[in-house]
């Protein structure tokens, strides 16, 4: 599944360390969930969705 | 699921090493028991380094620190998967032993009785958690 982490992460200037500690997860579960080799769970792509203040069908491709 | 806001016990983070040391003293007294102090005194130093490794371990590597707090739900999930494939080897080795000694002659034992253990371990989480979830 696709998403638009990575974009909406660059967009407000952050790096993947940063995105992790504000969600409580590793750099390497944010490079993962990036690069598409995890799908995290649903309350944590809530909370990646709200961090964007996106709904979670605009972080994640759900038609892909 | 992660959140900052999701404090991380003590006890969760001394879980490893604190389990570690437990099994070196339960290694020390069993040597002091069968009469094999050396045994019991390597043991100890063996699981205490173990356990001291770890807690390093968790400054420099994601992976060991996540291991140690519990938060990252990935990383949780590789422990998770990664506790199985062991589980899985060992009951393999268990089924093969079990069939060497059979093949042998002999009754089985001790192999039959931990076969028999990893199964009805397996069926009553299977009941736990089916009523669970």
């Amino acid at each position: 599944m696709r998403n638009v982490v990575r974009e909406q992460r660059l967009a407000r200037g952050l790096s993947q360390a940063a995105l992790g500690d504000a969600l409580g997860v590793s750099r390497q579960t944010v490079n993962s969930i990036e690069t598409g080799r995890y799908m995290p769970s649903l309350p944590l792509a809530i909370a990646l969705a709200r961090f964007f203040s996106k709904t979670v069908e605009e972080v994640f491709d759900v038609n892909d | 699921m992660s959140t900052t806001d999701k404090k991380v016990s003590p006890a969760t983070r001394w879980a490893v090493p604190g389990v570690a040391a437990v099994i070196g003293v339960a290694y020390l007294v069993t040597g002091l028991v069968g009469d094999d102090v050396a045994f019991g005194v390597f043991g100890l130093v063996l699981m205490l380094g173990a356990g001291g490794a770890f807690v390093l371990a968790a400054r420099w590597s994601e992976t060991a620190a996540g291991l140690r707090d519990r938060t990252d739900e990935r990383i949780n999930e590789i422990d998770r998967s990664a506790s199985l494939a062991a589980g899985m080897v060992v009951l393999l080795a268990v089924l093969v032993m079990f069939m060497v000694e059979i093949a042998q002659g002999e009754d089985g034992s001790p192999y039959s009785q931990l076969g028999a253990l990893g199964a009805l371990s397996y069926v009553v989480s299977l009941t736990w958690l089916r009523f669970r979830r």
